[in-house]
């Protein structure tokens, strides 16, 4: 059964055309991701889907119901949406919020019953919104209200929810985290979404199908496999990135093509390994200082991986939110080998990066210069089983005459 | 305020309210026992009460001066206090409202410049004292639709567009007031007037002024707490208030006509009393949250008693406009919120 169907619809603002003539549907139970440059209308399009723009041809349909015909009200109970970001200058309580999503089904001066504050508390539940559902929106943090937002729309209890870039501002783990929330709810409650991303891995690795715009226009529309190909990314953003199968479970992930360093220049190089942001400005610091850079192993999405994108940095990439594979790892240990000064940062170690020590161990030679960052509370940032972060640490200090600072900040004083 | 006490307060609203409308109808007694000639409250009561419909033949008829003061000179003058007072106020949380800034007044749309400059006028050429409320209740309106026709850009009102209108026909309109007073003869009792207008007096409130602007008070305020679930959801931003079910443009068209109605009304017959619109809204929310449910009744409420205490005071010392007293009383308050709250945005 079709839930939505767009129809050449044509729309935009004043008398400047935004969306030229575009045409999808998406299924009950579609997880329908949005991707596209900026500027391509993926934020219009959530607009006219909602009724707040209106069509200037063509149409939007729910069951077969044009949106043209349907109450504010009405739409609201089929379809809810996150926008990219909230600002409430007044002091609700998240739970004043959260409780906002049940308005469509109240009447003006009807108060919410047991059963919708039910339904507010288990969004809160799944948003993990529960514990401060008595602080006031204004205290919490750009991810916490984001959050707040999602339990809103999830309180609305739509057929389909709308995510304009939802997830944008929250950390990796709480992305991942509600990212597997929706997904869940796509898969056992049949909730429709669709979601605009800017970040390609994201849509690669949760939707079913995906819209590629380009300019106001459909550049492709389709699976994941037929819209992530090299010539589309090319052809709309204008790089060049490898598509990959994610080892574990098989779905797409997108990198820029590895940059290749020229060692001709016979600057000392530098290999930092890192992960979970914890570099700070120490990737940029030592870009400008004129070392060649290196890093690794870092997963598709983190955001030290972005920062080393964005400096052009040679890094060793593994998939999202997986371990590190033996590959990676032995391409790690040669970059540790090849290095003049290896920077271990103070990154939180688990079962998913213990590799990265072990790499450590395995690529420093006699002649590595070895910095470590906060040695001393190794022990709290240790998340493996058995202290085997604490132990490697230990190891590689006994084996070598290493520096040791306190935070990325210091190492600056150092070289 | 200590936060254990607010968080009673919000847990029982209702008995809250019940307080604040019993403290109203203290205030109005005591109000009426003071001015140039005090009267014991006991006997106010007793007149009040002897005064009452249903209930009056139960009392004794008090007759002589104090009567003819306490009813036909005090009582007009403190119920239309209270009547502006929760105008104003309701008025005011409703711009805040629809504006989504704590910074909104019921005077935003230019309805006290446009109102002020009517009430030149009227008494520019007319010099009568029932020609003046028509002439400022017709400008003031007047303003306002002109403020709203240019505020409205492709069948959408635009917030941005409607401030800046708003700000452009005050310039406009004050310009023209001052034009008005610089034709005007050097007599002192002309300009005294206009001076009134402007900061705002109940000194010479009769009962039918009272009569009047109540039905327009209850609708007014009816209308905008019928709104209540939809000023809440407006906080969420116009575009979130459309995709959780509110017909945005309606609401804005109803709240802000019907606030700058209230506030029309008002300022026609009492000039342009500030502060209360700005700040009641604001002292309502500190103690009751920013939920338009209670919200809206606890403004009324302060915003009555806010005002006939004020002019009390300003009866007591020496028949000033009460609109001065409200700025001299109000923005000390105003800026201890502003000290208080410094460094941590919203209130």
């Amino acid at each position: 059964m079709v839930e939505l169907e767009v129809d050449s619809l044509v729309t935009g603002y004043n008398d400047k055309e935004i969306l030229k003539n575009i045409t999808f549907e998406v299924d009950k139970g579609d997880f329908l991701g949005i991707i596209g440059p900026n500027g391509s209308g993926k934020s219009t399009l959530i607009r006219a889907l909602t009724k707040v723009m209106s069509p200037w041809n063509g149409s939007v349909k729910y069951d077969k119901k044009d949106i043209e015909n349907m109450s504010r009200n009405e739409i609201a109970k089929n379809v809810s949406v996150v926008p990219q970001d909230t600002f409430i200058n007044f002091p609700f309580t998240v739970r004043d919020v959260v409780l906002m999503g049940r308005s469509p089904y109240l009447g003006r001066f009807e108060n919410p019953d047991k059963k919708d504050i039910k339904v507010a508390k288990e969004a809160m539940d799944v948003t993990n919104t529960l514990r401060f559902e008595d602080r006031s929106v204004r205290k919490l943090s750009g991810g916490e209200l984001q959050r707040v937002v999602l339990a809103r729309a999830l309180t609305q209890r739509p057929e389909l929810l709308l995510l304009d870039e939802a997830t944008s501002q929250l950390d990796i783990g709480h992305k991942k985290e509600v990212m597997d929330t929706l997904k869940e709810k796509n898969d056992k409650e049949n909730l429709g979404i669709i979601s605009v991303h800017h970040n390609l891995n994201l849509a690669a690795r949760y939707c079913n199908k995906i819209l590629l715009l380009d300019e106001g226009e459909k550049h492709a529309y389709g699976k994941p496999e037929e819209v992530l190909t090299n010539s589309h990314l090319r052809a709309v953003y204008g790089v060049e990135a490898e598509v990959h199968e994610h080892p574990k479970d098989g779905s797409l992930y997108v990198s820029p093509v590895d940059k290749k360093i020229d060692t001709e220049k016979g600057e000392k190089t530098v290999h930092v390994v890192c992960g979970g942001g914890s570099t700070g400005k120490l990737l940029k610091n030592l870009v400008e200082k004129g070392y060649q850079v290196t890093a690794g192993v870092l997963n598709v999405m983190d955001s030290d991986l972005e920062k080393a994108d964005f400096l052009d940095i040679e890094v060793v990439t593994e998939a999202p939110f997986s371990s590190i594979t033996y590959d990676s790892h032995k391409k790690n240990v040669e970059l540790i080998k090849k290095a003049d000064i290896v920077i271990v940062t103070d990154f939180p170690v688990g079962e998913g990066n213990i590799r990265n020590l072990e790499a450590v161990k395995k690529g420093v030679t006699r002649e590595t210069e070895l910095i470590l960052v906060d040695r001393e509370n190794i022990g709290e940032r240790d998340f493996t089983e058995e202290n085997r972060g604490v132990k490697l640490y230990k190891e590689i200090s006994r084996e070598k005459d290493l520096k040791s600072v306190d935070s990325t900040v210091e190492i600056k004083r150092l070289l | 305020m200590k936060d254990n006490m607010r968080n009673s307060i919000r847990k029982k609203p209702k008995s809250f309210l019940f307080f604040l409308s019993f403290l109203l109808l203290i205030v109005i007694v005591y109000s009426a026992t003071v001015g140039p000639v005090d009267i014991p409250f006991r006997r106010v009561l007793v007149i009040i009460l002897s005064e009452a419909p249903l209930i009056g033949r139960w009392f004794p008829t008090f007759e002589g001066t104090d009567r003819t003061i306490v009813v036909n000179l005090r009582l007009p003058r403190i119920l239309l206090g209270v009547i502006v007072g929760s105008s104003l106020a309701v008025s005011g949380t409703s711009m805040q409202g629809i504006f989504k800034n704590p910074l909104a007044s019921p005077f935003i749309l230019g309805v006290s410049a446009g109102g002020g400059m009517g009430a030149a006028v009227g008494i520019y050429i007319g010099r009568s004292y029932y020609l003046l409320p028509l002439f400022a209740f017709v400008a003031a309106l007047g303003t306002v639709i002109l403020v709203f026709a240019l505020g409205r850009v492709r069948g959408k009102t635009d917030i941005a567009t409607l401030l800046l209108a708003g700000l452009a026909m005050n310039f406009l309109m004050s310009g023209l007031t001052n034009y008005i007073r610089y034709l005007s003869p050097p007599e002192k009792e002309f300009h005294l007037r206009i001076l009134a207008f402007m900061f705002g007096t109940l000194n010479g409130s009769i009962w039918r002024e009272a009569i009047i602007s109540l039905p327009i008070m209850l609708i007014g305020i009816c209308l905008v707490f019928a709104y209540s679930k939809d000023l809440n959801l407006f906080q969420m931003g116009e575009e979130s208030a459309m995709q959780l079910g509110v017909e945005v443009e309606r609401t804005k068209m109803i709240q802000l006509f019907t606030s700058s109605l209230l506030a029309a009304t008002m300022v026609a017959f009492t000039g342009v009393i500030g502060f209360v619109g700005l700040m009641m809204p604001h002292a309502a929310r500190l103690v009751v949250g920013p939920e338009h449910k209670k919200l809206i009744p606890t403004s009324a409420l302060f915003g009555g008693i806010f005002l006939v205490i004020c002019d009390s005071i300003a009866r007591t010392i020496g028949e000033i406009p009460v609109g001065i007293v409200t700025v001299l009383l109000g923005s000390p308050f105003f800026i201890y919120l502003l000290v208080r709250n410094r460094g941590e945005t919203g209130w």
